[in-house]
């Protein structure tokens, strides 16, 4: 793949194992005396089939970390490999691309197409690419999702815990290097936040989908392999999976 | 709480503009007719008065059968003239001729403009000259002429060239001898002047011993008022006395009536461009009223008034208006020129000279805009004041109904579509400016009461109906198309009012086109019934203002082939009894029966021949108005201010339309109505000849002598007439364009504020890998499926309009024709509309910041 082709850069991250690498980030709101550095020169990768939870405080820049890692932001400096490809020199059509192909996306405000059935949402990455279903792939999925009844409703007829499941089959349909997850659970009541979450482990472990999860809530973020805690724009704890009580203690060192 | 408004209306300023714009375009068609037709106007008072400056007293034929009548023959004498010189007081009297001919250079080409007049005259002595050489001198022989400049220009004529001039004589060349500027230097438009000597100019134009005109100079100590009841007490009635100054505004005020057909017809196109304004800013009021539900609920939950939100709405509105307005009148200072050029390039070269912009065109431009503008954002004024202040605090509350009025769910539409129809039925009948004004403002008062309706359940299933239907047309491109189709069906109020405004513009272009090929057929269809001859040959201005001279006739006769020919004239006569004129045909029984087909209803060719200098036929619609039957008598007033009585001989239906209200002689048209030139004649071919051999010699005949005429076969004739009707379709289809630039604001508008409420929904596609170019082409088939609804239901409105009011006239002989192709070209053209509306929004969709739109509530 062209992609692939591109990516000529001898950057240490360039591991095969590690889906999503990022050297020095750096990125800069503002101009001379009022700039902000949202990120403050972060490196970071991660690995294939892992599950991790990225947390802070407001104005962390944990937001700003997604965005970069997910190519819907550009660093001022530092660089950024998903899958192996360098994202810094691409441009527009391609980091698109990109996107479309390599990456999924959970949002915290769901953002299904409310004109589209919830079967045409789930299938709204393959539509954009005007490519086939693998049917099978589609069946499990649903099947994993449990919405199978509700195919032909639209979001507005579904519960928001269904929408977001609905919304996790969207970001797997492609069968993305990486999942990138914003607040996924920021909208939901505790039962549907548990089944979403849940679904994101079982998307992990029986599919080995890599999935980044950005969140305030330590709840979530014990169903992660490992948790990231920011701090005005640089990583302060790195580390295996945490139970929400050590989630919260390491928030509260931070805060 | 207006300063409130007032900043929000600049922090808003590309939707205003877009908006203003809608109505912008109706306010500068309606003030560029007003500055336009003032300007003309003014033009010809000008010269009018500069015409008559020097006269104390000018005397013309009466014109009892209104201003438009001029008999033909001049009741003004050289006796006359010369009972006119005795009056006490009179220090100068003079005639002149005045009147209208062709002018041409020596390869047979016209000088004048197409359908601009060509005057010939003679100069008039000091003190009443109002021509004056730039160049040369005035004719001095019967061989010289002296010619205006404008003309000489267009030509590119010098002194020494030669030209022809034509009228009623046969044509004769000239030697141009002087270059003419007219007094106080204003352009004649497209019209030209020709001076001869008073002799030969009395021989052309066929008035040996008479004058067009007479111009009295009074002596010192005599009043013009004075000298004027001396004169009038020692002429005949058969013509009119004024002073200089009465015969100046007489004049002036005789055109602006004349004027008056073009003014209407502009504003009605300029008020269908503010009907579809109105639709755009009823549309995107409402649009933003409910794009800014959350705004009024704070301003509720703050402890504003339903009262004050009202206002807050209207002050926008009166804004909006005034915006639109003024940029309407501004660009209306532009168009002016552009609609003098439109018509010149239709040939109608009228003078101009500077910009007459009068209060009246301010005050009018300025009320219609803002009125407009007002009454369309009434309704979405008044949903705001119904939202709750709980509006504030939480997304997706409905504004609450009104009491819905449910019971005139269906009489509503079917009221609406006959105010349009009644709208169409008042274009085309060319309806005054005001009633046309009071039908679009009822328009919008039902559209008012609509919306009100509106607010409880789904209406519009025509829209997603159609959406599905062309939606199929762009949903095999994938998800794009797919997606425009649902986003177009998403909100089908507002893309209903979106597709209406084009609508509107389409069903009339429509109507106009399904009208005009049925006009064609109609006249195919009657000339290839009625006409029985091989040629038709009549003057080759199109128009039918000038004819033909009778001379054209008789030297026809002479043309080896030709078996008759049969000269027919037109005139007027007023009946006994009625304030209107009645139509009149002259024709030569005999010869006319050879080349004519006459359908009797009652009487036969009998009838025909039988006609006498005593008889009359009337046509049937005539005689059932006016409850004449054979054997009745009626008597004629004629423009020679004869009584004529006539007996009704025969009654005939006659669908090709030749023959008037009533069908007299020549003979005695020609001695009791003053009719000296004929209109057109039909030619007839001994049996056996063939057209390529005799057409020939009839043109080298018409060219050598009467270069005006022209002769053409049933055939030639049929394309000149649709020729002629496809270039006033021309004429109508670029003023209704006006509509449809108009209604494609409205898309634009629309489109944008759909944008913006999807904002993160785009912000969601592009994220997850929709390019930029696939955003593009959403937007873009949206687009193209609302203009796509419009023209659809436009051209279903427009043909089902024309199929009735064709079915109205079809007993007058009016043929229903439906011009499939045109059609096809509209629905592109549509198609077309939509592709370009959606430029602009499509790509400020696709620049999205991502980051910002998914941030977007």
């Amino acid at each position: 793949m062209s992609e692939t082709a591109m990516n000529t850069n001898d950057s240490n991250t360039n591991d095969p194992s590690e889906i999503v690498a990022a050297s020095d980030l750096r990125r800069r709101y503002g101009e001379g005396e009022a700039a902000i550095d949202a990120l403050d020169g972060v490196s970071v990768s991660f690995p294939k089939g892992r599950f991790a939870a990225i947390m802070g405080p407001s104005g962390s820049g944990k937001s700003t970390l997604m965005h970069n890692l997910a190519g819907l932001d550009r660093p001022t400096s530092g660089t950024v490999t998903v899958d192996g490809v360098e994202l810094t020199g691409l441009d527009d059509k391609r980091l698109t691309q990109l996107r479309r192909d390599r990456i999924g996306f959970i949002f915290q405000t769901f953002n299904l197409l409310p004109v589209l059935s919830a079967e045409e949402n789930i299938l709204l990455p393959l539509s954009i690419a005007g490519r086939k279903p693998d049917q099978e792939w589609l069946d499990r999925l649903i099947d994993t999702i449990g919405i199978r009844d509700r195919l032909s409703h639209r979001p507005a007829e579904m519960s928001g815990g269904q929408q977001q499941r609905v919304a996790v089959a969207r970001a797997l349909v492609s069968r993305p290097a990486v999942v990138f997850a914003d607040e996924p659970t920021g909208n939901l009541d505790s039962k549907s936040s548990g089944d979403v979450l849940a679904l994101l482990r079982q998307a992990v472990d029986e599919f080995d989908q890599t999935v980044v999860m950005v969140t305030h809530d330590a709840h979530a973020a014990a169903f992660a392999d490992r948790l990231l805690v920011l701090a005005d724009g640089r990583i302060m704890h790195d580390r295996e999976s945490a139970s929400t009580e050590e989630a919260l203690d390491l928030m509260k060192s931070v805060g | 709480m207006l300063a409130l408004v007032l900043r929000g209306f600049l922090q808003r300023k590309l939707r205003v503009l877009l908006t203003a714009i809608a109505i912008a375009l109706g306010v500068a068609l309606t003030a560029g007719t007003y500055i336009l037709t003032d300007t003309i106007n003014n033009s010809f008072a000008g010269i009018f008065k500069t015409a008559d400056k020097n006269s104390s007293v000018v005397i013309t034929p009466t014109e009892s059968l209104g201003s438009n009548v001029t008999a033909e023959t001049s009741p003004i004498t050289d006796a006359m003239l010369e009972r006119v010189r005795q009056v006490p007081g009179v220090a100068k009297a003079a005639g002149s001729i005045f009147t209208t001919g062709t002018f041409l250079n020596l390869h047979g080409k016209r000088l004048t403009t197409t359908n601009a007049p060509a005057f010939v005259g003679s100069p008039e002595p000091e003190p009443f000259k109002s021509f004056f050489p730039v160049q040369g001198r005035f004719a001095a022989t019967a061989d010289e002429v002296a010619l205006d400049q404008a003309t000489v220009e267009r030509a590119h004529l010098k002194l020494g060239d030669q030209i022809e001039i034509a009228a009623k004589a046969p044509v004769k060349r000239y030697t141009l001898v002087g270059i003419l500027k007219f007094a106080s230097g204003q352009s004649f438009g497209g019209a030209g002047t020709a001076l001869l000597t008073l002799a030969e100019a009395r021989r052309i134009t066929g008035e040996q011993g008479r004058f067009d005109q007479l111009d009295v100079a009074a002596a010192s100590g005599v009043s013009p008022d004075q000298l004027r009841d001396r004169i009038r007490a020692v002429l005949p009635r058969t013509v009119t006395v004024r002073t200089g100054a009465q015969q100046a505004a007489k004049e002036t005020s005789n055109l602006e009536e004349n004027l008056g057909f073009l003014r209407t017809f502009l504003l009605v196109f300029a008020y269908v461009a503010l009907f579809v304004g109105a639709f755009i800013i009823f549309n995107t009021f409402s649009i933003t009223v409910a794009q800014r539900t959350r705004e009024f609920g704070l301003l509720r939950t703050l402890g504003a008034s339903r009262r004050q939100i009202l206002r807050s709405v209207i002050f926008e509105g009166i804004l909006l208006g005034v915006t639109g307005s003024v940029l309407g009148l501004l660009a209306g200072i532009g168009i002016a020129p552009a609609l003098d050029q439109l018509f010149k390039a239709f040939g109608a070269d009228l003078p101009d000279s500077g910009t007459v912009l009068e209060a009246r065109t301010i005050v009018v431009s300025l009320l219609a805009g803002t009125i407009v503008t007002l009454l369309a954002g009434l309704a979405p004024a008044l949903r705001a004041t119904r939202v709750p202040p709980i509006a504030a605090l939480r997304e997706g509350v409905e504004i609450p109904p009104r009491a819905p009025l449910t019971r005139g769910r269906y009489a509503v539409p079917i009221l609406l579509g006959l105010v349009v129809l009644r709208l169409v039925i008042s274009i085309v009948q060319g309806d005054g400016a005001g009633t046309i004004a009071i039908i679009v403002a009822i328009g919008l008062v039902i559209m008012y009461v609509r919306l009100r309706q509106r607010s409880r359940g789904r209406h519009y299933r025509v829209v997603p109906a159609l959406a599905r239907v062309v939606g199929t047309l762009v949903s095999w491109r994938g998800i794009t198309g797919r997606l425009a189709r649902e986003n177009a069906i998403r909100q089908p109020g507002r893309t209903m009012v979106t597709a209406a405004a084009l609508m509107i513009g389409l069903a009339l272009v429509t109507f106009v086109a399904v009208l005009a090929d049925g006009t064609k057929a109609s006249i195919d269809k009657a000339v290839s019934r009625s006409f029985a001859g091989d040629l038709i040959v009549e003057n080759s201005q199109s128009g039918g203002e000038q004819g033909i001279p009778t001379l054209v006739a008789p030297a026809l006769r002479r043309v080896p082939g030709v078996a008759s020919v049969t000269p027919i004239a037109f005139t007027v006569g007023r009946p006994h009894g009625s304030s209107e004129n009645a139509s009149i045909t002259a024709i030569e029984p005999a010869s006319f029966q050879r080349a004519y087909r006459i359908e009797w209803k009652q009487g036969s060719a009998a009838t025909l021949l039988g006609l006498d200098e005593t008889g009359a036929i009337a046509t049937k619609g005539y005689a059932e108005k006016h409850h004449l039957k054979v054997g009745q008598r009626v008597t004629l007033l004629t423009p020679s201010e004869k009584h004529v009585t006539l007996t009704i001989r025969g009654i005939a239906t006659d669908e090709a339309r030749l023959l008037a209200n009533f069908t007299i002689t020549l003979p005695l048209a020609r001695t009791q109505f003053g009719v000296r030139e004929d209109a057109l004649d039909f030619v007839s071919y001994t049996p056996g000849v063939s057209n390529a051999q005799v057409q020939p010699a009839v043109d080298r005949l018409l060219a050598a002598s009467f270069p005006q005429a022209k002769s053409r076969t049933a055939a030639q004739f049929k394309q000149d007439q649709a020729n002629q009707i496809d270039t006033l379709l021309t004429l109508i289809y670029v003023l209704l364009a006006l509509s449809v630039i108009v209604s494609l604001f409205g898309i634009v508008n629309t489109l944008i504020l759909s944008i913006y409420e999807r904002t993160r929904e785009l912000g969601m596609m592009r994220a997850i890998g929709t390019s930029r170019k696939q955003v593009r082409q959403m937007i873009r088939y949206e687009s193209i499926i609302t203009a796509l609804i419009g023209g659809v239901l436009g051209i279903v409105v427009g043909v089902l309009g024309g199929v009735i009011l064709g079915l109205v006239l079809s007993g007058s002989g009016f043929v229903l024709s439906i011009p499939f192709g045109t059609l096809a070209i509209l629905l592109l053209v549509s198609a077309l509309a939509g592709v370009i509306a959606a430029q602009a929004p499509a790509r400020r969709a696709a620049r999205l910041d991502m980051l910002q739109a998914l941030a977007s509530e």
